[in-house]
């Protein structure tokens, strides 16, 4: 007699409860695989956690900081869940941030020390937004139009980006550059006025811009006529066709919103606390950790704020870890074991396992028949 | 320039460009079945460091070689679990894969009592044939032949192999059968989940065959990241040899040579010298987009594109 | 013949359950195979009679129930076992892989292939066996670039190829002009008197009593009941089929003499390859009249549906609906001057899967109040409308909140259609509405179409269900290689007479 021993099928839609759960559970099997190669090279992991913790949340010093590198985390967070949910892979957060980064400086350093904060700041938020989304252009386009994978074109966008930051700074003399220090190249402060203002230790009003872009793209999506032609077009293309909208017009649209989103959250980390166009403090990996914030978060462009947080303490527990004797890279193995079990999670969430009903006369007693 | 600019040119060509032949060949394998693996550049990291770490123990190359091959292939179990029988987004789980390992690989280089960071390698990949000894003598060829390590002509022979083995061998039809339209070769008879689990495995096996060859040929001493973009590179080269190994050998050596450039030019003097390394840094890359672009777009692709179910979750059980 | 070879039966399956997300596609089926007999597997669509093929073909393990070949107990844990059993099933979409060649097709996954492949040692088997059954392949060529009659072929012979002792044919003629299936009947038989069993699954009665020796027959996932073919009565079998002697809806009155709403001069479409599926077609249609176009699939019906509703541009010719010229217009325009489309592919085009059914009910009419205010979009009114039209249209099985994709088939085209209809348009096309349908839904669904060409709509109904076509249009025209090439009043047609414009058999101008 043939029984499967239990059937896989798709679940109609996961219970909220689940679809919390699923997230905590990576973070915690996330954990637990950093303890054990913690404990494999020696050291103590619940010693180790408890210093992150303490680091990230247990004084105003380190709250301040946590929330300081969850700003730019909301933002590519949004970046890639905006982009993932339509299917759209654009992994090159890392470049459209640093893009963000050199348009805002640069129109920082242009517009001059003159200029009223009433018109700097908007100009760094434009030009930070513009950045990134001219830099996602140059792979949405060709996706678009000419139907190129999108994917090995925004990777390799990172790379360009980098070696273009590294180039203005250490490779010429730009207007980013310095020039009152010549020992070591470095970029040049920008004005003041461009400068967000800082109110909690180091933490500035950018986190409130940050939120605000996360309300206004959830309100974008679930709310406007563009977002319905979005969602349509994310869940069938052919339907989206079918109903005469422009599916090239809305891919387009959202990558570009997508680079937008991370190209901002590199404008804002210049104008916040860097001040510069330093490439040491903007190589920091917040594109490809913003990925890791929209996969924990589900792809919800409001869940992204609080797991920004999470990622953002992640983030600032890591360089303390070198005074205890653990690598820093801890860290990094953590996110990326976090990702691992967020994706592998949403089988759970898509799917039910369950026994099959197996009829009362079957025995085996009757295979022999 | 002078002749041996020239050969030192190709020389660096092919030691850069040998570990991107493991890394793209692997990559190729692994695509061929269907699965896309972004998670190359962690492989090699974890290849890399385990590679060194067991020749450093052990004073053994070819244990290191082994190693390392091992570790790639079970670090890639990891994504061939995840986009084969999880089926979930196989774009996110190889990402996942390469933040993971890259962190793992610093953490391992850098932890415990004793770490490894600084540590000159024990034994080191060396040219077969020494200057001096007959054959590597001749001029020109003679060194550019004969002259390499071991590990070079394993890659062509890893090369000629996999292009034999996908056109001409029962197993690289089911594979490509696999890559193409899994649900015909399931009812055909191929069993789907064992074939990309398999193939995913010997790629993360090549990766970091191709990770080793970094710290065990190139870097004498163990630093934090001896591997630089390769893996990324890999993964652009796959598409500009369009899935077929002996064209990623070309593509892989070309790449070798425009890492090598930016110190060729330097000697030319001006105005070669004048052109910042950071802007030929960025050479590859763009290389790599705009192929992409010409390559792939249009009526090319349906001759020098990608297996058709790459990247989509198979369901064996679909209504 | 003694009774004991008699006795053994090719294949035996005993109370096979199988469920698919809590639908019971099989539920206590038995089924019997002889050697040597052509079996029919008679059903409507739905009936679960691919189910059972799949299982018995090891793509589908059963919940429950035996399996028994030549009298032994047998589990198929993959389609590998089953060919290995000699068992194998031609799909009614096809399990060919495109970007590689017949012969490569033919050998995949053959377990005595040798580790080595000989591409010329290849190609002079796989013409030999094409000519020994009369189904003539060339090997070289790359499956995309057949034609699905020929793709057939292949699938055929992959299963001759490996010997197969059962060959499976799940509805194998709705691809096939009358003349291809003729072939295909002389092929089963062929194959039947070799010693080899072949099932025919299929819901066509005249093919069952032209090429079977017996028919069972399924109903809602049962076995209902086995004869000899010589003996079935096509009404006994029909009766089986439906359970009741069913009427369904047919037009009653005659078509109201209306405007004209529809008009297309010499309309010529491009297929996706760049060739001309729609070559210079030209018809009218007025209000409250069913104009039905018959053809077998791949004629171009898809390619006139597109060019009419906007998804394709026509390279030449005009379209007017209802005094617009919108030959080159948007599907937007065609949306706003009042045409629906009623795709064949429900939740491929017609409706977005993972959306609620609210969402997909809002789906023509989201750029309008009450749903749209300005650029905001108003929830509650998808929620509201969407309501009324779940009551009014009976769709079944709504859970707020979740994916439409849940529904069944009926109620995913009861929706559809709803959505369509609600927005009063001047002219409906549907292509193949009752497809997969069972005859509760069927019968809704054709009261719709109804009930539009009532309300003054002029409907275009393409479709391949000669039934359907015969009793809801007012005219019927015949599309064949993308031309017209029949055109007359529902008085005026009959089955044969459709048939054979179909296949190409043009008739005789009257002198």
């Amino acid at each position: 007699m043939t029984t499967r021993r239990f059937i896989i099928e798709p679940r109609g839609l996961a219970s909220l409860r689940l679809t919390i759960l699923i997230p905590l559970a990576s973070v915690a099997a996330a954990l637990v695989v950093g303890a054990i190669f913690l404990a494999l090279t020696g050291d103590n992991p619940y010693t180790v956690y408890k210093h992150m913790v303490d680091t990230a949340f247990g004084n105003s010093r380190g709250l301040s900081e946590t929330l300081v590198s969850a700003t730019p985390l909301i933002l590519t967070g949004l970046a890639a869940a905006v982009a993932f949910k339509m299917l759209v892979w654009n992994i090159g957060g890392e470049g459209q941030f640093l893009l963000g980064a050199i348009f805002s400086s640069g129109i920082a350093i242009a517009m001059g020390s003159g200029t009223p904060a009433a018109i700097a700041i908007p100009a760094v938020i434009i030009a930070g937004a513009l950045g990134g989304a001219l830099w996602a252009s140059i792979a949405a386009i060709p996706r678009v139009y000419l139907g190129t994978n999108e994917i090995i074109t925004t990777l390799m966008l990172n790379f360009i980006a980098l070696n273009l930051m590294n180039y203005l700074i250490f490779g010429s003399k730009s207007p980013w550059r310095d020039p009152a220090v010549s020992t070591f190249p470095s970029g040049r402060p920008i004005p003041e006025s461009f400068r967000l203002t800082e109110f909690f230790k180091r933490l500035d009003v950018g986190i409130f811009i940050a939120v605000a872009v996360a309300l206004v793209a959830w309100f974008l999506l679930s709310r406007t006529r563009w977002g319905f032609e979005v969602r349509v077009v994310g869940d069938s293309a052919e339907t989206a066709r079918y109903a005469g909208i422009s599916v090239p017009r809305k891919i387009l649209g959202v990558f570009l919103l997508s680079g937008a989103f991370a190209g901002l959250a590199g404008g804002l980390w210049v104008a916040g606390p860097v001040g510069a166009l330093d490439p040491r403090s903007l190589d920091l990996g917040f594109g490809f950790t913003g990925i890791i914030v929209a996969a924990l978060a589900r792809l919800n462009p409001v869940a992204v704020i609080p797991v920004a947080v999470l990622m953002g303490a992640l983030n600032n527990a890591g360089p303390s870890l070198q005074s205890i004797g653990v690598p820093p890279e801890i860290v990094t193995m953590l996110q990326g074991a976090i990702l691992i079990f967020a994706v592998g999670g949403e089988f759970f969430i898509a799917n039910r396992i369950r026994k099959p009903e197996v009829s009362a006369a079957a025995t085996p007693a009757e295979a022999t028949a | 320039m002078n002749d041996s600019q020239l050969i030192l040119t190709i020389f660096a060509a092919m030691a850069l460009g040998t570990p991107l032949i493991f890394a793209t060949v692997g990559e190729i394998i692994t695509e061929r079945a269907g699965i896309l693996n972004l998670g190359v550049q962690g492989t090699m990291l974890v290849g890399a460091v385990s590679g060194f770490w067991a020749t450093f123990e052990t004073g053994s190359l070819v244990l290191g070689v082994v190693v390392s091959m091992i570790a790639g292939a079970v670090f890639s179990m990891i994504h061939a679990f995840a986009s084969i029988t999880l089926r979930v987004s196989q774009i996110v789980s190889g990402l996942a894969l390469t933040i993971f390992g890259t962190g793992l690989a610093s953490f391992l280089g850098k932890a415990g009592s004793d770490p490894l960071v600084g540590e000159p390698s024990r034994e080191q990949f060396l040219p077969l044939l020494r200057a001096g000894t007959g054959l590597a003598d001749l001029p020109v060829a003679g060194p550019l032949i004969f002259g390499h390590d071991i590990l070079i002509y394993v890659a062509w022979l890893v090369a000629g192999a996999a292009s034999y083995y996908l056109f001409h061998t029962r197993m690289g039809l089911s594979l490509r059968a696999v890559g193409e339209d899994p649900a015909s070769a399931e009812s055909a008879g191929v069993n789907v989940a064992w074939v990309r689990y398999a193939h995913v495995m010997i790629g993360g096996a090549l990766a970091g065959l191709g990770g080793a060859y970094f710290s065990l040929a190139l870097t004498p001493t163990w630093v934090d990241n001896p591997i630089g973009a390769a893996g990324w590179i890999a993964i652009a080269l796959v598409i500009l040899a369009s899935w077929r190994p002996w064209r990623a050998v070309f593509a892989a050596y070309l790449f070798g040579a425009a890492e090598r450039v930016q110190f060729t030019l330097q000697t030319l003097g001006e105005p070669w010298s004048d052109i910042p390394s950071t802007i030929l840094a960025m050479l590859p890359f763009v290389l790599a987009i705009v192929a992409m672009i010409l390559l792939t777009s249009g009526k090319r692709a349906r001759f020098l594109g990608a297996p058709a179910a790459l990247g989509i979750p198979y369901f064996r059980e679909q209504r | 013949m003694s009774d004991s070879a008699a006795n053994t039966l090719a294949v035996e399956l005993r109370d096979i359950h199988k469920e698919f997300y809590g639908v019971k596609a099989n539920e206590g089926v038995d089924f019997q195979l002889r050697r040597g007999e052509v079996h029919a597997l008679l059903g409507e669509n739905g009936a679960g009679k691919s189910t059972l093929c799949s299982i018995l073909a090891g793509l589908y393990r059963p919940d429950s129930g035996e399996m028994l070949l030549e009298g032994e107990p047998t589990v198929f844990k993959s389609p590998k076992d089953a060919l290995a059993a000699r068992i194998g099933m031609v799909y009614q979409h096809f399990r060919l892989i495109p970007n590689l060649t017949v012969a490569e097709n033919l050998v995949v996954g053959h377990p005595d292939l040798g580790l080595r492949i000989d591409q010329k040692e290849l190609h002079s088997a796989a013409t030999r066996l094409g000519e020994e059954y009369g189904l003539p392949v060339d090997p070289a060529a790359r499956v995309w670039q057949l034609s699905v009659g020929e793709q057939q072929r292949v699938e055929i012979l992959k299963l001759l190829y490996r010997d197969v002792k059962v060959l499976i044919l799940d509805e194998p003629t709705a691809v096939l002009t009358p003349q291809e299936a003729a072939v295909l009947f002389r092929t089963m038989r062929q194959m039947a008197a070799e010693g080899r069993s072949v099932i025919f699954v299929s819901h066509k009665l005249h093919e069952v009593k032209e090429v079977s020796d017996r028919v069972s027959v399924m109903r809602q996932g049962r076995m209902v009941g086995g004869v000899d073919t010589a003996d079935a009565e096509p009404r006994d079998l029909a009766r089986m089929m439906v359970g009741r002697d069913l009427e369904l809806s047919t037009r009653d009155q005659e078509a109201a003499e209306g405007e004209t709403v529809l008009s297309v001069r010499d309309l010529v479409v491009e297929s996706d390859r760049g060739l001309k599926a729609v070559n210079g077609v030209s018809f009218d249609i007025r209000a409250g009249e069913v104009l039905g176009v018959a053809g077998v699939s791949g004629n171009g019906q898809r390619e006139l549906a597109y060019g009419l509703v906007g998804l394709r541009r026509p390279s030449s010719g005009t379209v007017i609906l209802d005094g617009d010229d919108v030959s080159r217009a948007t599907v937007v325009s065609h949306i706003r001057k009042g045409l629906a489309y009623v795709p064949q592919s429900r939740l491929g085009m017609g409706l977005a899967p993972g959306l609620t059914t609210e969402d997909n009910l809002g789906l023509k009419a989201f750029r309008e109040p009450p749903y749209a205010q300005g650029l905001r979009l108003v929830p509650s009114v998808f929620k509201d409308l969407g309501a009324e039209l779940i009551e009014k249209y009976d769709i079944r099985g709504v859970q707020p909140g979740l994916p439409i994709r849940l529904l069944s088939g009926g109620n995913l085209q009861k929706a559809l259609i709803a959505r369509e209809v609600e927005s009063k348009p001047k002219v409906l096309i549907a292509r193949s509405p009752t497809r997969g349908l069972d005859v509760g839904a069927t019968e809704a669904v054709r009261k719709l179409v109804l009930a539009e060409r009532e309300r003054g709509t002029g409907v275009l109904l393409i479709s391949e269900d000669l039934d359907e076509l015969l009793a809801l249009s007012d005219r019927l025209i015949v599309l064949y290689e993308g031309e017209i090439v029949g055109e007359m009043a529902a008085e005026d047609a009959s089955s044969e007479r459709l048939g054979l414009l179909m296949a190409g058999q043009r008739e005789a101008e009257p002198a």
